[in-house]
């Protein structure tokens, strides 16, 4: 289906009552929010700063309520819909790849359930970041994995694709507004996408990677590459990937809930036992696991690398810590 | 900036046995990025520069490096480090010796006057950024961007970081080995971003702060970069008692930053690397610099600038200023 | 743990509980039961199995199950007192309730092994997750071809189970051998460190499993000795522990290299676990 532009101040006012999220200038830099306001939806942007997972691996959530002294424990009610417009298929894809961890053996009822009342509203890539590198790892500037439709600008209008019975609903419920696609339209998406695909300059050559990492264990390259980190999350909490958290109670008087939040490996405590022990002492083991888990343990455990190539590591390392760099590295060694 | 110099200068000085290695800035992986370099031996002084994307603090690796229990009978790498290091960082260099965060003899400082430093997302805002990499040159008044084949002037203020325009000391202040000559000081920008928010009322200033702060989604980078956030025991990371709660929300993230801004009262030394690492854009700068505003104006202290200083929070003169108590 | 949501945990009371040790780092035995009937009846661990344990307010541990699930229908949990929450827990009393959810990760192959000769070598708090093979054993002494037990601590008052020790050394189908490192008045069994202890009794290999578990440096010198004597690694079985959130694969901190402990592990053979290159970090 095709929705022309003019059109679009019509179709966001729709979805507005419907919970809807859209990327949102906050500060300097764009974000996931709600939407009160059609105008506030910008699509002029690469990468939201943070990625949308938080809307269903918030940053911090209850697991449930408690009292002190009491064996009562109640979970937060997760029934709230909502649309997320705009989602990149980088990130997407990221959903579809974390959801394999929280349904690996014992099914997380938080993410799964947040998860299953999102529709994803993507947004093909007419002009990827000059950090961005997913068709390296599996994705595409037009990728649909993990959207439930995915809308493609044409210039003046968006061809519109559902993805997933989600994605159909959501057509059938702005008919009104769309118009059939024909066969220009999807030769005018094909070229555009060809070319947007042609503009990712940033390459990583995976092959043999994770089969290969572990066995670069104690190469030095690790030293190297880990030199200069400083130890903070911002890679790992801008990760739209990145799923690891931390629980902690948290009690006001007799009032107390456990919650779980973002943790980070870069983290010095991450692994530290209380004995003093830690199992990663400095940011060499740290960075080595942020890696192999990402392109070997993940893979070897749910057969897709933990990385889609969005780029925001690299952009927003203070000080240029780079995974394709890196990687390029790895695979030097390995040859 | 001499490179001939600053090479000639660092292989004399990685070559030496007491010396473990020097940090400096290396060419980045794109765009006209910079990256720390840790140079161990005179053959990598070629990879060393300093140019006008040289933004980063490196004094905060000197408080940085990991102490791992030693194997038995394996003694402490006593070695000194040597470090490049501009008027802001000489600061943070200065500050910790006032701290005894580090020794005298434990350091070389290879200083490196500073013209000014650029604002990369500005750069990238106003110019454009590539995936090649490009460079970007000081030409007297302004900077030059070279980028492909093309050579683009660039008027210093449109780029110009923050930190220098309000820069009073762009000299090193402490230095074992001057590359090229000190340059010559500009005057400091007003303030505008600290006046704007003591004009606001304490409300207003609530309101301001609480929209940063909910963005912050406590990566720690800002600790983390800071030269002179350097607890072995920082208060965010104890569980029991846990001080501030892990949970992000308004309430727990300003607790953190505040706590942050008073315990560099008196000694921030206003590089500005806490805004810049910032991935949410909270200008916590502001908050830095209004406490070194205070202390300056009232107690005429400014960390920092001498080694031989009593540190500012640990000194008390009977005529200190103390109208704040109530 | 309720059908859909893992991280929930059951209440259990506490029945009895008693100090193994003294000292800053000592070590208390919950023995607990759950207190809804059907949780009681449906839970089934095996031996080498771990439960999230917990104080509502204070937080959850992950701690070996140290009774075997032939002992009857109750918990066994023994805690050092370390950091936030094991102080939490030491602080309660018989008729206090603490939270379990579990049970977690895989188990000594117990049933493999029969047939088999069983050799447990333990230090420390390292005897917890050891004990529910010994007691597994010893209630289906006939199904195995042998018992053995190495067991050593710093001092006598740092050694745990020290009662069932005295009541095991009277039986005439098993052995055990205790040691402490330092000599001290009133001991009357070994003096000196486990690994020492495990050459000079020079155990065959045939038909034999060893399992050990303790401080990592003993785990290092038992591994290095049970080579020596012959061991092949797949007759060799260690479990782990590191940091955990979550209990169920999720929290991300747990993984040595690959494997994460509290799904994959925490017991692991030492044919796999020499390749995993952060199992002993």
């Amino acid at each position: 289906m095709l929705l022309n532009k003019e059109k679009w101040p019509e179709f966001v006012e729709k979805l507005i009552g419907k919970n809807l999220w859209a990327p949102k200038l906050e500060g300097e830099a764009m974000r996931f929010a709600l939407v009160a306001e059609g105008e506030e939806v910008s699509l002029e942007y690469g990468n939201t700063r943070v990625p949308p997972k938080g809307t269903a691996f918030p940053q911090t959530e209850t697991m449930y309520r408690f009292q002190l002294g009491n064996t009562d424990m109640q979970e937060p009610k997760l029934e709230e819909e909502r649309i997320l417009l705009g989602v990149r298929p980088c990130d997407a894809r990221a959903m579809a790849i974390i959801e394999k961890l929280f349904r690996w053996d014992y099914d997380d009822p938080y993410f799964l359930k947040r998860r299953e009342m999102l529709t994803l509203v993507g947004l093909a890539c007419n002009d990827p970041g000059l950090n961005c590198f997913c068709p390296s790892v599996g994705g595409a500037p037009d990728s649909a994995e993990g959207l439930d439709l995915l809308m493609y600008d044409l210039g003046d209008s968006f061809l519109m694709e559902s993805v997933t019975t989600k994605g159909e609903a959501l057509l059938a419920e702005t008919k009104e507004l769309l118009t059939d696609s024909d066969a220009d339209a999807v030769k005018t998406k094909e070229k555009l996408f060809a070319d947007a695909g042609a503009k990712i300059k940033r390459t990583v050559d995976h092959i043999g990677i994770p089969e290969g990492l572990p066995g670069l264990w104690e190469d030095p390259l690790w030293r190297r590459v880990s030199a200069s980190c400083i130890g903070c999350a911002t890679c790992t909490y801008l990760c739209p990937t990145c799923h690891c958290f931390d629980i902690q109670d948290e009690v006001e008087g007799f009032e107390a809930r456990r919650c779980r939040m973002w943790d980070s490996c870069m983290f010095e405590e991450y692994t530290l036992h209380t004995s003093g022990h830690n199992t990663r002492p400095t940011r060499r083991e740290r960075t080595r696991n942020r890696i192999n888990h990402k392109y070997s343990y993940y893979v070897d455990k749910f057969d897709v690398i933990a990385c889609v190539g969005c780029g925001r590591c690299i952009n927003l390392c203070p000080v240029n810590i780079d995974i394709v760099e890196i990687l390029r590295q790895v695979k030097e060694e390995l040859q | 900036m001499d490179l001939e110099q600053l090479r000639k200068t660092a292989a004399e000085v990685v070559a030496r046995d007491d010396v473990k290695y020097l940090i400096g800035w290396k060419k980045g992986s794109y765009g006209s990025r910079v990256a720390p370099a840790f140079v161990e031996d005179a053959a990598s002084v070629i990879e060393l520069i300093f140019s006008p994307s040289c933004t980063a603090n490196l004094a905060t690796y000197l408080t940085l490096v990991e102490k791992t229990p030693l194997p038995r009978g394996q003694e402490t790498d006593k070695r000194k480090v040597a470090l490049m290091a501009k008027g802001c960082d000489s600061r943070a260099v200065v500050q910790l010796l006032v701290e005894k965060g580090i020794h005298r003899e434990d350091v070389i400082v290879i200083g490196c006057p500073c013209p000014g430093m650029i604002d990369q997302s500005l750069l990238a805002g106003k110019y454009g950024d590539t995936e090649e990499r490009s460079e970007v040159r000081w030409n007297g008044k302004d900077f030059t961007l070279v980028r492909g084949g093309d050579e683009i002037e660039i008027p210093r203020n449109d780029v110009l970081a923050e930190k220098c325009r309000l820069c009073r000391h762009p000299n090193p202040v402490i230095s074992d080995y001057l590359i090229g000559e000190a340059v010559k000081e500009w005057d400091p920008a007003e303030d505008s971003g600290v006046g704007e928010l003591e004009a606001k009322d304490v409300d207003g200033r609530g309101d301001y702060w609480e929209g940063q702060f909910s963005r912050c989604v406590r990566c720690y980078s800002c600790r983390n970069v800071c030269p002179l956030c350097y607890c072995q025991d920082c208060i965010l990371d104890r569980l029991n008692p846990t001080w501030i709660n892990r949970a992000v929300n308004f309430s727990e993230n300003t607790a953190f930053n505040i706590s942050r801004a008073f315990h560099l009262a008196g000694r921030c030394i206003e590089c500005g690397e806490c805004e810049r690492v910032c991935p949410a854009n909270i200008p916590l700068g502001k908050i830095n610099r209004k406490m070194a505003r205070e202390v300056r104006e009232k107690y005429g202290f400014e960390p920092g600038l001498d080694p031989d200083a009593e540190p500012f929070q640990a000194s008390f003169k009977p005529d200190d200023p103390e109208d704040f108590i109530l | 743990m309720t059908a859909d949501n893992p991280y929930i945990p059951y209440f259990a009371t506490i029945e009895d509980s008693w100090f193994e040790t003294g000292g800053d780092r000592c070590i208390k035995t919950f023995k607990v039961v759950f207190d809804d009937p059907a949780v009681r009846d449906s839970w089934n661990h095996k031996p080498g199995q771990c439960a999230m344990i917990g104080v509502l307010g204070e937080g959850e541990s992950m701690i070996s199950i140290s009774c075997s699930p032939t002992e009857g229908k109750f918990l066994r949990f023994s805690v050092m007192k370390m950091g936030k929450v094991t102080q939490a827990l030491h602080k309660l009393e018989a008729g206090d309730k603490m939270t379990v959810r579990g049970p977690y990760g895989n188990s000594f192959p117990v049933d493999d092994w029969q047939g088999k000769k069983i050799l447990t070598i333990g230090g420390g708090i390292g005897q917890a997750p050891l004990r529910p093979i010994v007691e597994f054993v010893k209630s289906n002494r006939e199904k195995y071809a042998g018992l053995t037990m190495i067991y050593g601590a710093r001092s006598a008052g740092d050694l745990c189970f020290k009662g069932e020790f005295d009541q095991m050394s009277k039986r005439d189908d098993l052995s055990c051998h205790l040691t402490i490192d330092i000599e001290e008045e009133g001991w009357d069994h070994n003096v000196g460190f486990v690994p020492q202890m495990l050459l000079d009794l020079n155990p065959s290999p045939e038909n034999t499993i060893a399992v050990t578990c303790g401080p990592p440096i003993m785990i290092r010198f038992v591994l290095e000795n049970l080579k020596k004597l012959g061991f092949s690694d797949e007759q060799v079985y260690t479990t782990l522990e590191n940091r955990m959130k979550c209990g169920i694969g999720k929290c991300g901190r747990c993984n040595a290299g690959c494997m994460y402990v509290c799904k994959d592990g925490p017991v692991f053979s030492y044919s796999v676990l020499k390749d995993i290159p952060e199992a002993f970090a």
